[in-house]
């Protein structure tokens, strides 16, 4: 097998700077060395016809088909490049071509080591059918060869990068490589952006690799929008996903604006940029007793009951504030039913003063007097509310002995859930919810976007199942 | 689990630890899981029924085990164990039964029901316990003779 692709890239003296030079070496040297040896492992065993170059990414091993790979790189100084997607390390001037660099780590949004500035990193030079390009990962492993017929298809279970970049798996001698489909990945980048490369061969390489303030000028665009959805995942404050896709282009549209006359760039790049984001995503009355507005507007969802008992899940009930409300409403809406409220919350702080809550006088609505008494700390709820709700420690995503609920009361939770943990946990609602029950989710999330929910006419966001 | 479970389980398993081995015990932080998981080698469990159904899981080493055994020995003026012999492991299932009696007792007098199982001892390697559709209250107990994880999957009837 003939692999060597160096031979008509020569570099020409003239064209080379030096400077860019400086800290990239090729490593066709050890490459060739290993390939003879691959090759006479060839000649032993006749099956193997697919080579790869295996590395690793975030501690797993990964492998590129061969003839994709033109060289193994060790890249010193990167050019930045303003205003490029965060998985875009810079550019690159391979022996007088501009080549983009993207860092597969960030690309696939696995954690990538800080790299002390001016320190290698390892890295491939591919050869795409349309361009070359670069990509940087935790260090180059070897060359494998193996036989394409013990390439197995990719399962779902790899969950950390997309199933359909994956082009196979394979296992040699005891590890896993997981084989990328690289002309896949970067066709989408392609579709998706204009060509990186194109774009940067007229771009003057700057000296350093100082990051600059990317220009804020950008117009708006999808891209943009899949920027701010995947940073907002990334940093794990909210999940963008079908039922709360149109508030996100909403708000999208305004922190565009916004940041825009601040003089701001647009994509979040920290926690608390993420944070402020979705700030505005919370519901009216939350973490706190509801107002009467909105009791009367829970009160016209509510469905009719037949049998003694009203049933009600409370996922993220939090300090319970709500979760005491709602058992009030339902208390005076069905005077003669038993209520029984299980409410959960992850977060161990919250849930533990949740049985016990206490608060102030003035601080609750005249709706709730009936139900208080006062205690030495302050006041509280009766036993026949607090009888009412049992508070539990619990994750939703783990497995629960709740019966057939009437009333599912989920403001603001899916949307904080990671996209397959939503679906989990919305099959789980549509299993426990009875057929005449309604699920009350965030103002912001329309499980009508999803088959199998129907929205409740009314000035709320209930749904039942369809 | 139910919030005004957990407390109970901590403060028995804090207070009984710190008596009967006479030392300084550090609690980990509790969290939640619902997976299967390893074993560290030797558990203890005592079933509890009543208002709910559930079980108290003890885990440790061996290497643990046998230390926390002596200590309990070497309190009554007995000989220190070196290998997990009978009465090494009626030390360790009678610190079980101590630890989950106090906690029913202090359970009961805040009104909850609960009925204690014999504890069961079990000593092995490369042991996993599997208990789906129970999600448990991890609390890691820090001791000077090692790490003791207590596992408390405890539901309501529904």
């Amino acid at each position: 097998m003939k692999w060597n692709n160096e031979e008509n890239e020569k570099p020409s003296s003239a064209n080379v700077r030096t400077a860019q030079r400086q800290g990239f070496s090729t490593l066709a040297a050890a490459y060739a060395g290993e390939a003879e040896a691959e090759d006479r492992e060839t000649e032993e065993r006749e099956k193997i016809d697919f080579k790869m170059v295996t590395f690793a990414l975030a501690g797993k091993d990964y492998g590129i088909d061969i003839m994709k790979v033109k060289e193994i790189a060790k890249y010193g100084n990167f050019t930045y490049v303003p205003n490029t997607p965060p998985f875009v390390t810079g550019v690159y001037n391979l022996r007088g071509d501009i080549i983009s660099v993207i860092d597969l780590r960030k690309m696939f949004n696995l954690p990538a080591p800080q790299k002390a500035q001016g320190e290698a990193q390892d890295g491939l030079i591919l050869r795409l059918e349309s361009n070359l390009i670069g990509v940087v990962v935790d260090h180059i492993d070897r060359v494998v060869g193996i036989a394409s017929t013990n390439i197995q298809p990719p399962h779902p279970i790899f969950a950390d990068i997309n199933i359909k970049y994956i082009s196979g798996v394979v296992e040699q001698e005891g590890r896993l490589y997981i084989i990328l489909d690289v002309e896949r990945i970067f066709q989408r980048e392609e579709e998706k952006n204009e060509p990186p490369a194109v774009r940067l061969t007229t771009a003057q390489p700057e000296p350093a690799a100082q990051p600059s303030v990317p220009t804020p000028s950008a117009p708006a665009s999808e891209t943009e929008f899949d920027f701010v959805r995947e940073s907002l995942s990334t940093f794990d404050v909210f999940h963008v996903t079908d039922i709360n896709e149109q508030w996100a282009r909403e708000r999208f549209e305004q922190w565009r604006s916004s940041r825009k006359t601040a003089g701001k760039p647009i994509q979040l790049s920290t926690h608390e940029e993420a944070r402020d984001f979705v700030k505005s995503f919370t519901s009216e009355c939350t973490g706190a007793f509801w107002d009467e507005n909105y009791l009367e507007k829970v009160e016209k969802v509510l469905p009719e009951v037949n049998v003694g008992t009203v049933h009600v899940w409370n996922p993220g009930c939090g300090q319970g504030f709500e979760s005491y409300s709602l058992a009030v409403l339902l208390k005076r809406h069905y005077p003669d039913k038993q209520i029984k409220i299980w409410a959960s919350d992850r977060d161990l702080l919250s849930i533990s003063t949740a049985p016990n809550l206490v608060f102030p006088r003035n601080s609750i609505p005249d709706y709730y007097a009936d139900f208080i008494v006062e205690g030495t700390n302050g006041m509280s709820f009766g036993e026949e509310v607090k009888d009412a709700i049992l508070f539990e420690y619990h994750d939703v995503l783990h497995p629960n002995a709740i019966p057939e609920v009437d009333i599912i009361l989920s403001r603001d939770v899916l949307s904080f859930l990671k996209e397959s943990d939503q679906r989990q946990v919305l099959t789980q609602f549509h299993e426990k919810v009875k057929s005449s029950g309604v699920v009350i989710s965030g103002k912001h999330e329309l499980l009508d976007t999803l088959d199998g929910w129907d929205r409740v006419k009314s000035g709320l966001t209930a749904f039942r199942k369809a | 689990m139910r919030v005004e479970y957990i407390n109970p389980f901590v403060e028995a398993a804090y207070n009984v630890l710190k008596e009967v081995l006479n030392t300084e015990v550090h609690r980990g932080e509790l969290y939640l899981k619902s997976t299967s998981m390893p074993v560290l080698g030797v558990a203890a469990i005592v079933g509890l029924a009543g208002d709910v159904e559930g079980r108290v899981l003890f885990d440790m080493t061996r290497q643990t085990a046998i230390q926390v055994a002596s200590t309990m020995l070497a309190g009554m003026e007995m000989e220190p164990i070196s290998d997990l012999n009978d009465m090494g492991k009626a030390s360790i299932t009678e610190l079980a039964n101590m630890i989950t009696g106090q906690a029913v007792t202090k359970l009961h007098n805040l009104g909850f029901k609960f009925d204690l199982t014999p504890p069961a001892l079990f000593t092995g390697e490369n042991m996993e316990v599997t208990d789906a559709d129970v999600e448990a209250l991890i609390v890691p107990m820090e001791l000077p003779q090692g790490k003791l994880e207590i596992n408390v999957a405890i539901r309501e009837r529904a």
